[in-house]
């Protein structure tokens, strides 16, 4: 069965939102469509090779790696890390719905294709707040098999949304692994993220699971933090907060770490042989909940 | 677009015309021209270039030989030659190259899901004074486009449709029932979403009319944009020129309806007609 394809009574994540609703309830922060100013999600298609990205996005990856050469090594390790952790979760911890927030442009290894390899009949709920992004990810990122793949439209900041949609289309009975993959990092503290953690993973069942990547601010030295900081201030749309060890290993509370443990996105469970040369600037973790 | 694509490798590898022309045993006119498209592309030729501008990556390498195999005759679509102009030769080549067909139509149905009484009829409307047999061999070759759908490793094809296509009954209220019927059975494909852009969403982002964006799988190889006109067809394949279309894609894939919304519009519109 295909989910976006099959047959079901018409709800709210099924329809497009109609002009100008960005500024409903819910929908306030969601990004206008500029191709003239940098966009999270075009610049980790182009870094990791997508042809989904403009000038913009292009020109501030320029410039960026001048300043951070690791960048693009980081895209592709936090790419890789999404890979592991979504084997882990379906081979090891058994999980068979995903809560995928923060999806981006589709590209190779998507959440469902790594789940529904391992486990076909995986059910995988994609959120993003970008209406082209979700396009994108209601067109491409379709199941073949016996999986579902769902979408949702929503912020992360928005988690009332998030969570009554997801009641729909997952069991919250049964436990559900959550994704959080360099997006947490997007969200400034004046938005409270650990409150929007705490209440996603309130809303799961013990032995739910929660994975993420973010931006550590130790990974770089004080000048190249503020010449990013520079650029992603000039020519992006989003901008970030990086968070330290300790800060990241907060966003677990009520949950016991997998082995690893709080570590480099390459770093956690490396596949032997396949490791490219590299340090990231990203943390990463998964964790249990109790 | 394979002669641009040998263009941007000279000029990377910052190998002069003169330089490339000594290299195939040619006049440098003849490497303007096969980087212009105006004439066709040998196998050794390229192959021979690919080293000299140091593409030494054989799965590119490989690629391009197909691409070049595949652009030059014969192929299937030889065999109406006589009825396809050359420069619709040349989409059909890189249609069947592509691994993602991003499409915008305001008029007609997309020529890969057209029903054979439906491409009859637009056939007819363009053709008027043709005899049966030109009508009908027009129509097989469309027939024979639609083999794309159902080969190995098909494409990914994503076509957004206004809403006019839907609307307008080609060929009468019958035939387009069941090309509409159609329509909702090529959306339940797995490689293929459909959208529309209801008459309700107002004006919307496709003022440019139809158009079609090739993607292919290589890194290397760029976006085509292929607009086709009556006597001829453009094909865009620089960067500033592309993006503009995929920007008009983009959004107009965020202004259509979803893809299951789609499906029951389809079903609702075919009661209707």
């Amino acid at each position: 069965m295909n989910g976006d394809k099959r047959e079901r009574p018409a709800m709210a994540t099924d329809e497009a939102p109609a002009p100008g609703a960005a500024g409903a309830a819910g929908r306030a922060k969601a990004p206008t469509f500029d191709t003239s100013v940098a966009h999270q999600a075009r610049v980790y298609d182009y870094l990791l090779g997508g042809k989904d990205n403009y000038a913009a996005d292009r020109a501030a990856v320029a410039e960026q790696l001048k300043i951070y050469p690791d960048l693009a090594f980081s895209a592709r390790a936090n790419r890789a890390f999404l890979g592991r952790a979504v084997r882990y979760l379906t081979a090891e911890a058994g999980m068979r719905q995903f809560l995928d927030i923060g999806t981006g442009i589709p590209t190779a290894g998507n959440t469902h294709l790594v789940a529904q390899a391992i486990a076909p009949q995986t059910r995988v709920v994609y959120v993003d707040y970008d209406p082209i992004v979700l396009a994108h990810a209601r067109a491409l990122l379709v199941s073949h098999e016996a999986g579902t793949t769902d979408y949702i439209d929503a912020d992360l900041r928005d988690t009332d949304t998030i969570l009554a949609q997801a009641a729909e289309l997952l069991d919250f009975t049964r436990p559900v692994a959550v994704t959080l993959l360099a997006i947490l990092h997007a969200i400034p503290d004046a938005d409270d993220p650990y409150a929007i953690v705490a209440k996603v993973m309130d809303a799961v069942p013990s032995g739910s699971h929660l994975a993420l990547s973010h931006i550590g601010p130790e990974f770089v030295d004080q000048e190249t933090r503020r010449k990013l900081e520079d650029n992603i201030s000039r020519m992006s749309q989003q901008q970030y907060t990086p968070r330290s060890r300790e800060e990241v290993a907060r966003f677990f509370t009520g949950m016991d770490l997998v082995a690893p443990g709080l570590v480099r996105v390459e770093e956690w469970r490396p596949d032997p042989g396949t490791g490219e040369p590299g340090k990231s600037a990203l943390w990463c973790a998964v964790g249990r909940k109790r | 677009m394979l002669g641009s694509q040998l263009r941007r490798f000279r000029l990377a590898a910052g190998v002069t015309p003169d330089q490339a022309a000594f290299e195939i045993r040619a006049s440098r006119s003849k490497i303007s021209r096969l980087e212009t498209g105006r004439v066709r592309l040998k196998g050794r030729d390229v192959a021979d270039l690919l080293t000299l501008y140091g593409v030494t990556d054989e799965r590119l390498r490989s690629r391009f030989a197909m691409l070049v195999r595949q652009s030059n005759a014969p192929d299937w679509w030889m065999k109406y030659s006589e009825i396809l102009p050359e420069w619709f030769g040349t989409y059909l080549g890189l249609e069947s190259a592509a691994s993602t067909i991003r499409t915008f139509e305001i008029q007609f149905v997309n020529g890969l899901f057209q029903t054979e009484d439906y491409a009859r009829a637009v056939t007819q409307l363009g053709h008027k004074t043709a005899p049966t047999h030109e009508i009908e061999h027009r129509v097989g070759l469309r027939r024979a486009r639609q083999d794309v759908l159902t080969r190995p490793n098909p494409p990914r094809i994503w076509s957004v449709m206004d809403e006019a296509v839907l609307r307008r009954p080609v060929g009468g209220p019958a035939v387009m029932r069941a090309q509409l019927k159609h329509l909702t059975e090529v959306a339940a494909m797995p490689q293929v979403t459909l959208q529309v852009v209801p008459f309700a969403r107002g004006g919307h982002a496709g003022a440019s009319g139809t158009f079609t964006v090739l993607r292919f799988e290589e890194h290397d190889l760029p976006d085509v944009v292929y607009i086709e006109q009556l006597t001829g067809a453009i094909y865009l394949d620089q960067r500033s020129d592309v993006e503009h279309y995929l920007e008009v894609a983009d959004v107009l894939s965020a202004e259509a309806m979803t893809p299951a919304a789609t499906t029951r519009f389809i079903g609702q519109v075919a009661r209707e007609t």
